[in-house]
């Protein structure tokens, strides 16, 4: 028999607002108000203003730039171009690829709207008049936009800079227009699957390329201290310690002297990750003319020329057993990276995570190759909320599970339990080498089959198909996503040689409030909040009284940034250690006031008292008060902590998702009647957050699947880079939302916690396809190109005959 | 982007006046609405600009001009125009032209064929409409151009006619052309794409 619930606990437990409290984010106040601090917030004394001139042709050899007109416009300080900056030896940066990237195009332009030349002026209407009165020359060379055409034996060479390298950062380059070729798994046994597997299955799944679209677009504030010789950048930065790191090798100004801020950010879902040319040009010309200067993009600029996401084109085929069991998996992927590779993924994996493409199933043998392509289109390829390539891995391994079953004729629920990775075989290591630390499948899936009751809606569709005269086509999603989040350990994961751990560290003050500062910074995930709640839990110390500050490096501790969903996992763990290193000090003082041993105390929410006497104890703001003025001989005073968490492996989130789509025959609109998530994200810090956190992630998944896409024409024209073309879901497009969870720990997290951020974005998007697809298959469809937007899936209608 | 265009267009005009002015190279530009000739550097070679506002899409095009071709005996112009704006958008034309005579005495047609692509800002905002813009800025070229030729003195007119028409008039074709907006006026464009887009619903070709 458990012992009776003590009033009096559950009451000091609640008072704290620790972990599992939908306590309400922090940040919310002053963002309801308008009283959010961004970049473009920032003004300062003699503060000059700076803008670019872009390209508006893909690829083009520069004849001439004339910029005497420009320095003629009133209120035009500087014209910089790639001549002015080459003495600085800065019209080149390295990426956080291993590549370089032109900061100002250097003789040649390779996409459109690259940044050429940049005016730095009194204001900002002078700056845009500069930018107008730049006159550019252009001999238009041919574009590549197709990266198998770009590997042709004849394709105009794109990377000219790179001419005669054969040799890349990862390995071998065959081509001119070829980054890298990177493969995982074992080649030969997937080959021995496929010869022996009587079912075999294959299809190009084309992930086209999409664009976060963040509210707020990028921008720094970049202010040079001549006399001091200190530089400040304000900057819209996911990772503001590496952009440090970065601007001191890049500057020679010593890292010490460079501060970089993050203050609030509107959103980055991996746009916000990687150094811009922007921010660059705008350091040298504070440099330069000594006196701060402001670049903030403008909404075009930003979808046309900063990270987007995916651009794979991946050719999947799994090798089965007549009953639908997978015996082998090998997926083929041409990697569209644009002009520059501009990724941020670890040095060791140049294709991020892809090798979770085995999913959340037991597949005995599996290889993948993903080949690296030079196009004339915008770098990135960091975003879209999963930074490293786990959307397009988790996308090629559901079409495909969905395609077996519909090869085999088996239900999408029985083909993905009867390959489910068992619970009992947790720790699992995949034929790709990752080694899954919990789960727990099948309880997830049962769960969301009898919430939805799958066999009725089955049933319902079966009623449906057979009526001619339904004005509706209904189709069902069903989606097994296994996430890798919390990169990660440095033996496998670095950035430019710098270990991918995080970081943070913690002050309790003498009167039992505390400051944690944190190597991480927010973007609307709501840090302030659960970090707080972290601390309260392991410290006893209320949340209330917990402030939480990350983004100024030369405050918080070195950290590696926020981005595929390793906040929790990673600096969660940093907060929960350096709690623990306060907690063993807090004893050893309790313990010297208490005049007991240390192993005569028990730790109770907030304090610790003497064993087998509640009246006899000290709580955790008495013993801050005694460690400032009254700390035991030869323990130091204070009551603080430092730590850096070097994870010992990734964490594997998983969820089960259904949808079940509408689609009107006469229009082709796709009406999503219901769209059922289930995350396990193992522990929940704040189970308020977590929901809000799948909401976004839900709604910018039905975004990609439904109607985001970037297209070209054939000159290299981005057809969509305005809000008028670009959808972004508002409220009155987006569906409601049902969720649900399991909670199955991470057995080596601290707190057990896993990340979910990415998960219902990775999740959802093929969900929404599986759903869109299921509405076709009985009429033979095994898979339609993103978006499935109402007239792409009308001209699918037309094509199968059967629409109104 | 790129847009095609191919299309004929009757004139009331004979086929010597409208090659005349055809042949005219700063003339026959000075029809097109928004468009001049500012220098000529030789007899194939020109300097011109073109002022278009389309919706948000604001664009003066200035850049060169080459005749690539005035053949005398087929009646034909090939003309190869590039050009950049100063607000990130760049376009080329090749544009071949060819007077044909007409079915009847005294008529002509004006046959054309152009292959336009459009870069950069004006493509991403006036994509769309490029097609019915095209349509309607060659309308209006059209239109120009035959009242600016059938101002020639016709070829079998008497003396006394030429001169009554005036001298100074048949000496300086390009001064008689007609008074025309120096750009395309955008409530006209909306206008004509409202017009096509009624129509479209009632199924005429719009």
């Amino acid at each position: 028999m458990n012992a009776p619930i003590n009033p009096d606990l559950l009451e000091r437990a609640a008072a704290l607002q620790g972990m599992g409290d939908s306590r309400l984010r922090k940040e919310d106040a002053r963002f309801i108000q308008g009283k959010g601090h961004y970049v473009d917030d920032i003004q300062m004394p003699g503060m000059l203003h700076m803008d670019i001139v872009r390209s508006p042709v893909a690829h083009a050899r520069i004849r001439k730039i004339d910029k005497s007109e420009a320095l003629k416009v009133p209120g035009v300080i500087a014209v910089l171009t790639a001549d002015d900056l080459k003495p600085l030896k800065l019209h080149w940066m390295p990426t956080l690829a291993g590549d370089v990237q032109a900061v100002l195009a250097d003789e040649k332009v390779h996409f459109q709207m690259q940044e050429v030349a940049v005016v730095i002026a009194e204001d900002r209407y002078a700056a845009a008049d500069g930018v107008e009165a730049v006159i550019v020359e252009y001999d238009e060379l041919p574009v590549v936009l197709d990266p198998y055409a770009a590997l042709a034996p004849d394709a105009p060479v794109l990377r000219e800079d790179l001419a005669g390298k054969t040799e890349g950062v990862h390995g071998k380059r065959d081509h001119p227009n070829h980054i890298f070729t990177w493969e995982a798994g074992d080649k030969a046994a997937a080959d021995a699957a496929f010869d022996a597997a009587p079912v075999k299955v294959a299809e190009r799944i084309f992930y086209p390329r999409v664009h976060p679209c963040p509210l707020e677009t990028c921008g720094c504030v970049a202010s040079f201290d001549p006399i001091r010789g200190e530089l400040t950048t304000w900057m819209t930065s996911q990772a503001p310690h590496v952009v440090r790191t970065v601007v001191s090798l890049l500057s020679g100004i010593p890292e010490s002297k460079v501060r970089i801020v993050s203050p609030d950010i509107g959103g980055g879902f991996g746009n916000k990750v990687g150094v811009y040319p922007g921010y660059v040009c705008a350091i040298v010309a504070s440099i330069v003319l000594g006196k701060p200067v402001k670049w903030i993009e403008d909404r075009i600029e930003n979808i046309s020329s900063t990270a987007f996401a995916r651009d794979y084109h991946m050719d999947g085929e799994i090798a089965a057993t007549q009953d639908g069991r997978i015996l082998g998996l090998r997926v083929n992927v041409v990697a569209d990276h644009g002009a520059f590779d501009a990724c941020a993924d670890p040095t060791k994996y140049p294709a991020g995570m892809f090798h979770i493409c085995s999913g959340s199933y037991d597949i005995p043998a599996a290889w993948c190759s993903v080949k690296g392509v030079y196009t004339n289109k915008a770098p990135g390829g960091v975003a879209y909320r999963c930074s490293f390539r786990v959307t397009e891995a988790v996308y090629v391994i559901e079409r495909m599970v969905d395609i077996l079953a519909q090869q085999l004729g088996m239900d999408k629920a029985e083909i993905r339990a009867k390959n489910f990775i068992r619970k009992e075989q947790f720790p699992y290591t995949s034929a790709f080498g990752f080694e899954y630390d919990s789960g727990d499948y099948q309880t997830a899936l049962d769960k969301v089959l009898a919430a939805c009751d799958y066999r009725g809606l089955r049933a319902e569709q079966a009623v449906r198909r057979a009526d001619p005269a339904s004005p509706t086509l209904m189709g069902i999603g069903l989606v097994a996503f296994t996430e890798v989040v919390g990169a990660g350990p440095s033996k496998m994961c670095d950035i430019l040689g710098v270990g991918m751990f995080d970081s943070c560290e913690i002050r309790i003050h003498p009167t039992g409030s505390a400051i944690a500062r944190m190597g991480t910074i927010t973007q609307g995930q709501g840090h302030q909040t659960t970090y707080a709640q972290i601390i309260a839990t392991e410290l006893g110390i209320p949340s209330e009284v917990i402030q939480v500050e990350e983004g100024d490096t030369s405050t918080a501790p070195y950290g590696l940034g926020t981005y595929g969903s390793r906040s929790t996992p990673v600096a969660g763990a940093a907060i929960a250690m350096a709690s623990r290193k306060i907690h063993a000090k807090a004893r050893k003082i309790a313990a010297h006031l208490l005049e007991v041993g240390e192993n005569d105390l028990d730790w109770e929410i907030d304090r610790f008292k003497v064993k087998g006497d509640d009246a006899r104890f000290k709580s955790m703001k008495d013993i801050a008060w005694a460690a400032y003025h009254q700390a035991p001989p030869g323990l130091e005073p204070g009551l603080e902590a430092v730590h850096y968490y070097d994870p010992p492996n990734f964490t594997f989130p998983f969820g089960i998702y259904l949808c079940v789509v509408d689609i009107d025959r006469g229009t082709g609109e796709t009406k999503v009647r219901r769209f059922y998530a289930l995350d396990d994200c193992g522990t929940r810090i704040n189970p308020m957050i977590i929901e809000g956190q799948i909401h976004g992630g839900l709604t910018e998944g039905y975004a990609v699947a439904m109607g985001q896409q970037m297209p070209f024409d054939a000159q290299g024209n981005l057809l969509g880079n305005t809000l008028m073309d670009y959808f972004l879901p508002t409220a009155v497009e987006t569906p409601k939302w049902e969720t649900d969870h399991t909670v199955t720990p991470s057995p080596h997290h601290p707190l057990g916690a896993k990340g979910v951020a990415e998960s219902p974005h990775v999740g959802s998007i093929p969900t929404f396809t599986s759903a869109v697809v299921d509405a076709f298959a009985h009429l033979g469809v095994r898979h339609m190109v993103m978006p499935h937007s109402a007239y792409r899936v009308w001209q699918q209608l037309k094509e199968s005959g059967v629409a109104l | 982007m790129e847009v095609k265009l191919d299309k004929r267009y009757p004139l009331d005009v004979d086929a010597v006046r409208a090659w005349t002015l055809l042949a005219d190279v700063p003339a026959t530009a000075g029809c097109m609405p928004g468009a001049a000739i500012t220098e000529k550097i030789d007899d194939t070679h020109y300097k011109g600009s073109v002022k278009v506002k389309v919706g948000p899409a604001n664009a003066a095009f200035a850049g060169d001009i080459e005749v690539l071709a005035l053949d005398e005996l087929h009646q034909t112009l090939q003309l190869l125009g590039k050009g950049s704006d100063r607000g990130g958008s760049s376009a080329s034309m090749k544009l071949t032209a060819t007077i044909e005579a007409g079915e009847t005495a005294g008529t002509s047609v004006l046959a054309g064929q152009a292959e336009v692509i459009v870069n950069g800002k004006f493509a991403q905002f006036g994509g769309r409409l490029m097609v019915q813009v095209s349509d309607m800025l060659l309308g209006q070229f059209v239109d120009n151009f035959r009242v600016a030729a059938a101002a020639l003195p016709a070829p079998q007119a008497s003396a006394a006619a030429a001169t009554a028409i005036g001298a100074a008039a048949a000496a300086e074709p390009a001064a008689v052309a007609p008074a025309k907006p120096n750009e395309i006026n955008a409530l006209a464009v909306f206008w004509h794409l409202v017009k096509g887009w009624v129509a479209g619903l009632f199924g005429k070709r719009a």
